[in-house]
């Protein structure tokens, strides 16, 4: 059997969650989703299903383009009554933003994570902003209800995540913080931008707004160091070999 | 203060009578734990913090003499909150429905149960309906996965509570075939009849709504046995519109007075 390709495309932000009329990141995903139609399906768990996010995601990802469907782990009573079977039949799953411990809590409870690290392996592009971003990595940086902290993640890309990242920020330095206290290196990503993952290697930084930056972040004996990464804008202008020749 | 709790079958926050009794009772028990204007917080996150949960939660206590709050743990809200010194602040904690599956697993992921059990034995009052009344007890039977299953409560409260016990056949059904097969055993509630639970002794039982009952179910020699259990009826104080006509007919009658319209 060969082989599938493990690819993850972690958003800073973005996407139709927060980028009305800018479909660049939600594009990018698509593309890299096997087949004319794909498959896709929704996981708003995050924002505990809320239901006006789930509409926005069908107006995102209308029936022409894909075939789209969702899963409320509030509501199982309505859904796919097999999860597994459902969730390993599409090519894209894509989780939405919210309480990154909430989520990861209800997942659980529901066995999605098992389910999900088996969907990845089976070649099932896997994504997601803000909350559904910090969810693949092994440590995040949560910024939920107040308090900065860091929570265990599904532990599927073996790096910290932070997303929403503003250089000096609040936020962002409480990132640098938990660096420094002893969280592992990872990545620190803009709204508008995204790292995409084939296994566990950053494959490439994009971005849907000229000016959104991925970064790495690595504490060292002077302190963090922050290398910002080439990122590739998603939209109209002149574009490198290189994105040329992954577009092909 | 004595540890209490309040768990109820099932309700709505609606103005009508039996849902104004219910809530008349919940303001009831956090203002004698106050003694004076109570904080009241909704805990939504069996439904998913829905926006019509927390509207339904403000309609019935937004206008009465109360400070009424609610905490999401799946979005940031306005403002965001340092979730235990607000809960240990209140007098009364309401626990709405929803899936009792994801209640408890939300909880268990912010560390929840430690400071509801901690705000417990502090005399704040715990409250809730259907999931948000049996995740209190050992055990309950929910709906959460669809068919209805036996999931482990906080287990602050001894036994087992099943909900809706009137209005859903197959909870009570499957409840009684859980009970004979070994679950603790405990109590059946229809919608709009409660318990009331003070300290370790046993609960008393109230209703809002005529023929609403409260049973206690225990495994026996000669099988599952329900007993009904003798309830307090609640009434239903006026409704609020209502209670803003007799609030001005009282204004005008004691300016009338002042002014010798009357003796």
């Amino acid at each position: 059997m060969e082989t599938a390709t493990r690819q993850i495309v972690a958003f800073g932000g973005g996407g139709f969650s927060m980028e009305s009329g800018n479909p660049l990141l939600d594009e990018y995903v698509l593309g890299l989703a096997r087949g004319e139609r794909p498959r896709v399906c929704f996981l708003p768990s995050a924002s505990g299903d809320a239901d006006h996010y789930v509409v926005r995601f069908y107006r995102a990802f209308p029936a022409e383009r894909c075939e789209a469907s969702h899963v409320s782990l509030f509501r199982r009573e309505q859904g796919p009554a097999d999860l597994r079977s459902h969730l390993l039949a599409q090519d894209l799953i894509y989780v939405g933003g919210g309480s990154v411990v909430s989520l990861l809590g209800v997942w659980r409870a529901h066995g999605i994570d098992e389910i999900l690290r088996e969907a990845w392996e089976r070649g099932v592009v896997l994504c997601g902003l803000s909350a559904g971003s910090l969810c693949w990595f092994a440590e995040a940086h949560s910024g939920f209800h107040g308090s900065s902290r860091r929570v265990d993640g599904l532990g599927f890309l073996p790096f910290s995540n932070c997303v929403h990242y503003e250089r000096g920020s609040d936020h962002g330095l409480a990132y640098h913080a938990q660096l420094r206290e002893g969280m592992g290196a990872g990545f620190a990503v803009q709204d508008g931008a995204a790292v995409h993952f084939v296994g566990a290697e950053l494959r490439r930084a994009v971005a849907s707004r000229p000016q959104a930056r991925a970064f790495w972040l690595e504490p060292g004996p002077s302190g963090i160091a922050e290398v910002e990464l080439a990122t590739a804008y998603l939209g109209e202008g002149p574009q490198s070999t290189e994105d040329a020749a992954i577009a092909a | 203060m004595i540890p209490r709790i309040l768990t109820l079958g099932g309700h709505d926050f609606s103005s009508r009578p039996p849902d104004r009794a219910v809530s008349e009772l919940m303001l009831r028990l956090a203002t004698e734990r106050a003694g004076g204007r109570p904080g009241i917080c909704l805990l939504p996150t069996a439904s998913g913090d829905t926006a019509e949960q927390i509207g339904r939660f403000y309609a019935a206590f937004g206008e009465r003499p109360c400070e009424p709050s609610d905490l999401s743990l799946f979005r940031l809200g306005r403002r965001p909150m340092a979730l235990r010194d607000h809960l240990l602040a209140q007098d009364l904690i309401y626990v709405g429905g929803g899936s009792l599956v994801n209640l408890l697993a939300v909880w268990e992921a912010h560390e929840l149960g430690a400071i509801l059990s901690l705000a417990w034995r502090q005399g704040i009052v715990l409250a809730g309906q259907s999931a948000g009344a049996m995740c209190w007890f050992e055990a309950g039977i929910t709906k959460s996965s669809g068919r209805p299953a036996e999931e482990a409560g906080l287990g602050l409260l001894g036994g087992s509570l099943c909900v809706h016990y009137n209005n859903e056949p197959e909870r009570r059904a499957a409840y009684l075939d859980a009970v004979g097969d070994g679950m603790p055993g405990g109590y059946g509630l229809d919608d709009y009849a409660g318990l009331i639970w003070e300290g370790a002794g046993p609960p008393s039982a109230v209703t809002a709504r005529r023929g609403a009952r409260a049973y206690k179910v225990t495994s026996t020699d000669n099988g599952v046995v329900e007993s009904p259990l003798p309830a307090r009826f609640l009434p239903a104080p006026a409704p609020a519109a209502l209670r803003e006509d007799i609030a001005e007919f009282r204004r005008i009658k004691s300016m009338r007075r002042r002014a010798g319209w009357l003796g």
